[in-house]
């Protein structure tokens, strides 16, 4: 594989790196405060996956974007001045050992997308509808317009919706979530 | 004012589907790349979205969708499973397997750490830069570690000793877990399990049986030592998770460590900076992540710009 073309970019995310993003954001979430600061940390993180010129050098997908959210999280600490590392949660922060998702995540992480396919299937009728005859009827905009008897910015609308519902999804934000990603994190620990 | 992540995220979506339903015009694309330049943080956000839209058109999420009659005909996502398996091929393909005569040699390249199954059902691991020759017969299971450092986890089979040759030394077991490497013309050898007898070739009648906790040096002239640390020995074997577990060492033996497992080398120029002492797990094919904790936490100063090395000097003074 030399430069990789966008398309293989985008199918490795789908694969390797989003069924982990709600277990990196568990793990955020126990070291940053502010939700909005976790969201801006995974959209850098994003941002470097997006401007990778090969993916020769990455083994696995789930522990490569997770360093990069430690480091990307170890810039930020530093540059708030918190030079030193010496709470017990900064010198996690450097301890692979308990940091790297535990076996346990890594299963859970499988049954991720599973998870987005019910979730599609909890989509709004309008909106699943849109999604499944683009996406997977290839229809136009204005067949499917006119299908649905709608306007064709009303189906662009529809889909944005759509997919936005999905996006937030996969970050799985809810508490049991970031439960169980604490108890991953300390079966790493006592590997 | 900065925009939220959310808002980010919004637009996002509305520029995947706009970039599906209207295509990739040439005028949409400078228009994308103009919105693209003003936050990082959107082009995260951008690959995002295309990432979830395109799941969405994924095998799981087509079933979900309730349409199987479109399935057939269109292998966009069974395509995007295989490139996921493509991957996970290839690191499988670097534990090369050579059969020379009747041994079989594995061995592993810089930086690679493989677990490998033999036929008698035992276990190696090789750490990296290591090589190992297994001939199994009907008599005996004769292992030959020809560089580098292995751990054997031994099957059972008392009618069939397993054998472990480095250099001059000789390691033999039934049923047990222990890890060896060569150290001069003899070999260190750390049991995590059982029972191990080990001689040096020539002196069998000095051989010592070395219990499980125990780290032992065989020494070419046949003497023994042992060193009874258990904590000391699993520290060693951190490089079985692909870690690299200091416990007090200075940080000249880490660096050492590091460059065992890595092309891009760790420099140390400040001689004080290279006694300090250190704790700490770290992973090792990952020398970046520990400069930086060198940076975080002994405030030395690293240079990245070389892709060769990176080189760490000590604190301003």
């Amino acid at each position: 594989m030399s430069t990789p073309r966008r398309e293989e970019i985008v199918a490795w995310v789908v694969s390797a790196i989003m069924p982990h993003e709600a277990a990196v954001r568990g793990w955020l979430r126990r070291r940053l405060q502010s939700p909005e600061d976790i969201d801006d940390l995974i959209q850098e993180a994003y941002a470097k996956l997006a401007a990778l010129t090969s993916l020769d050098h990455v083994e696995r997908g789930d522990r490569y974007f997770f360093r990069i959210v430690r480091n990307l999280l170890v810039d930020k600490i530093r540059h708030a001045r918190v030079v030193r590392i010496d709470s017990v949660a900064d010198i996690d922060l450097m301890n692979l050992d308990t940091a790297e998702p535990g076996p346990d995540r890594i299963t859970a992480a499988r049954q991720e997308l599973a998870k987005v396919a019910a979730l599609i299937d909890a989509l709004p009728d309008r909106y699943r509808q849109v999604v499944r005859m683009r996406r997977v009827e290839g229809l136009s905009q204005k067949e499917i317009a006119r299908r649905l008897n709608v306007t064709e910015s009303v189906v662009e609308n529809d889909a944005v919706r759509g997919l936005r519902l999905v996006i937030k999804a996969l970050k799985g934000g809810d508490a049991a979530d970031a439960k169980s990603d604490v108890q991953g994190g300390r079966h790493a620990s006592n590997r | 004012m900065r925009q939220t992540a959310d808002q980010i995220e919004e637009e996002a979506a509305a520029w995947v589907v706009r970039l599906d339903l209207e295509g990739r015009t040439d005028g949409l694309r400078a228009e994308l790349d103009a919105w693209l330049a003003v936050d990082v943080r959107r082009q995260g956000a951008l690959l995002q979205a295309e990432a979830a839209w395109a799941a969405l058109g994924g095998a799981q999420a087509r079933a979900a969708i309730g349409a199987r009659e479109a399935a057939s005909g269109d292998n966009r996502g069974r395509r995007r499973f295989l490139l996921g398996g493509l991957a996970a091929g290839l690191a499988a393909a670097f534990a090369g397997l050579v059969v020379l005569g009747q041994a079989e040699h594995y061995a592993t390249g810089v930086g690679e750490i493989r677990r490998v199954p033999l036929r008698d059902g035992s276990t190696a691991a090789l750490d990296t830069n290591s090589e190992i020759a297994v001939s199994l017969s009907r008599g005996r299971r004769a292992v030959r570690l020809v560089r580098g450092e292995a751990w054997f986890h031994v099957a059972k089979d008392a009618s069939r000793p397993f054998q472990v040759e480095i250099g001059q030394a000789r390691v033999q077991a039934v049923g047990t877990a222990f890890s060896v490497r060569g150290q001069g013309q003899g070999a260190e050898v750390i049991v995590t399990e059982g029972v191990v007898r080990a001689w040096i070739k020539g002196s069998e009648g000095q051989a010592a049986l070395l219990p499980a906790g125990v780290v032992a040096i065989v020494g070419a002239d046949g003497q023994i030592a042992q060193t009874r640390g258990p904590a000391e020995g699993s520290g060693r074997l951190a490089w079985m998770e692909g870690k690299l577990d200091f416990r007090g060492e200075t940080l000249a033996q880490a660096v050492v460590a590091f460059n065992r497992y890595n092309v891009r080398q760790l420099v140390i120029v400040d001689p004080e900076l290279a006694r300090q002492r250190i704790h700490g797990v770290f992973r090792a094919d990952d020398p970046v992540a520990f400069a930086r904790a060198l940076e975080v936490t002994l405030g030395a100063r690293v240079s990245y710009a070389d892709p060769k090395q990176i080189r760490i000097t000590g604190p301003r003074r």
